[in-house]
């Protein structure tokens, strides 16, 4: 349990960070460590020279404007958790990141690293998926900003090209008036979500107008919900539930299985979570 | 301070409950192994090593943290205390959390002790008046045999004796 011998590289700027990942046969960025070291120490995972971007100036920013909050790839989980004005502008962060681990995990873990891993179980990948986050990245061949659908690929597979660094992610605000959840079955408080969904809903008079819905823990990437969003628009919470189960089912038709659920159960407890969050939704919009 | 280069073994300077050392360790040297092998320190302990049981929690310029799930290197120039710290130095006498878990019988092999006693050590009991929050503190703390019970008397007990004699 110990991590296999390593060079260790703490550069103060980005383009040193793209230069030693560049340079070395197999570079990771290490950014708060909560999923690499793991890795690490069950070795798990190959790495020759680790790039700790601790010193990279800057990368602990985290700017709240009212079009959105954006996070550099150092700031913690527990900094961006404790960010009143972050979470005013975008809702989602807080609500995420209740459900991450535990305290010493975020303290060290970063919201940007969550994403970079890509960890199909994990909320914060689900929540840049449902509001739109555009992913900044700088290699070799300069800069680029790719939309959150098209970084995450499957299971601890993004975009990201070996040499290139996360640099920030852009999480735009939420729409007026629509209520964020972040809901998830999981075998334990601060575990990983067997199947966890994000829901952004606009209720307008007790029903719902539009809802954007994102499964985590169901496919090897976040998965969007078209036929539930489908489903749910118009709804009210005097409707029967069937519709919108059904739809969840169909959108996760290619739940994954493993030891912790069956494929049903997943697609099962999806739509159970996507009418749980609708309802909350609408209550919340009938007393604000 | 940057390392430009990538190296192998490197020098770095941490302070360990107020005292100030200076070590030239392997690049994958875990904090955890550095508190216990190089410094000495045993009373931090190891469950897992991967960061689920939370024995090996520090705190680490004024944050609870896992050490087996940080490189000594990442700690260059900080701040850390272990449990070693939390007694009142010269004397037989506990911290008040200790005394509170010695009176609720909440260790019986005290294994996981340490770990729960840095995280609280780590907060503003402030921030946890409801039941509830403390619970959801400890979450990150796993604890074979006593039972969690006892251990939230214990924290009860010490927070509401802190905020009488204030
Ligand atoms: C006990 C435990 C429970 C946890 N529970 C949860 C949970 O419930 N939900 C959840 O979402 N997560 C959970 N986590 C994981 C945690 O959130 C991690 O912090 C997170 O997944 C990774 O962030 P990090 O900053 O620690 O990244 P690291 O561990 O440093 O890196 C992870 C990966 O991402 C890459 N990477 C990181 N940053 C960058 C960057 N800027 N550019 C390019 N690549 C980068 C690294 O190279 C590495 O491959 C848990 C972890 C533990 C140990
Ligand atoms: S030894 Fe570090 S969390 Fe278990
Ligand atoms: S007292 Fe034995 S594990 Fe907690």
């Amino acid at each position: 349990m110990k991590p296999a011998p390593f060079e260790y590289c703490r550069p103060s700027s980005v383009s040193e960070a793209v230069d030693a990942l560049a340079a070395a046969e197999s570079g990771r960025v290490l950014a708060g460590g909560q999923s690499l070291i793991p890795a690490m120490n069950f070795r798990l995972t190959d790495v020759s020279v680790l790039v700790d971007i601790r010193d990279v100036a800057g990368l602990d920013r985290v700017t709240v404007e009212p079009g959105g909050v954006t996070v550099g790839a150092a700031a913690t989980q527990s900094r961006v958790l404790a960010d009143d004005g972050a979470a005013a502008v975008v809702p989602g962060l807080r609500v995420a990141l209740r459900h991450v681990g535990h305290l010493q995990i975020r303290n060290r873990g970063t919201v940007c690293g969550s994403i970079a891993h890509a960890d199909p179980a994990a909320e914060l990948p689900a929540l840049a998926v449902a509001v739109d986050a555009t992913i900044s990245v700088e290699g070799p061949d300069g800069g680029r900003n790719i939309a959150a659908r098209d970084f995450l690929l499957g299971p601890f597979w993004t975009a990201l090209d070996d040499a290139e660094v996360v640099t920030e992610v852009c999480f735009p605000a939420a729409p007026e008036g629509a209520v964020t959840v972040v809901d998830e079955i999981s075998r334990r408080a601060g575990d990983f979500a067997v199947t966890g969904l994000v829901a952004i809903i606009e209720p307008v008079d007790a029903v719902v107008r539009s809802a954007r819905l994102v499964g985590f823990g169901v496919g090897g990437a976040p998965m969007r919900l078209t036929e539930a969003e489908a489903a749910l628009s118009g709804w009210a919470g005097h409707h029967t539930d069937s519709a919108v189960l059904e739809a969840a089912a169909a959108d996760a038709a290619d739940a994954f299985e493993d030891i912790h659920a069956t494929a049903e159960y997943r697609r099962e407890v999806l739509g159970a979570l996507v009418v749980r969050a609708a309802r909350k939704a609408l209550n919340s919009g009938a007393s604000p | 301070m940057s390392v430009s280069q990538p190296v192998s073994e490197i020098e770095v300077e941490i302070t360990i409950n107020s005292r100030r050392r200076r070590d030239r360790v392997p690049s994958r040297l875990l904090l955890s192994d550095y508190i216990r092998d190089t410094v000495g320190l045993t009373g931090t302990h190891l469950g897992c090593e991967h960061g689920y049981c939370g024995a090996c929690t520090v705190m680490v310029d004024g944050d609870a943290v896992r050490s087996c799930l940080m490189l000594t290197v990442q700690a260059d120039g900080a701040e850390i205390r272990t449990v070693e710290d939390l007694a009142p130095a010269g004397s037989d006498a506990l911290s008040p959390m200790q005394q509170a878990f010695h009176d609720n019988h909440a260790l019986q092999c005290g294994f996981c002790t340490a770990g729960f006693l840095m995280t609280l050590e780590s907060v503003d009991p402030a921030d946890y008046r409801h039941p509830q929050q403390v619970v959801e503190l400890l979450s990150g703390n796993l604890c074979r045999c006593t039972g969690y019970q006892n251990i939230v008397t214990a924290v009860a007990q010490a927070w509401s004796d802190s905020t009488q004699a204030q």
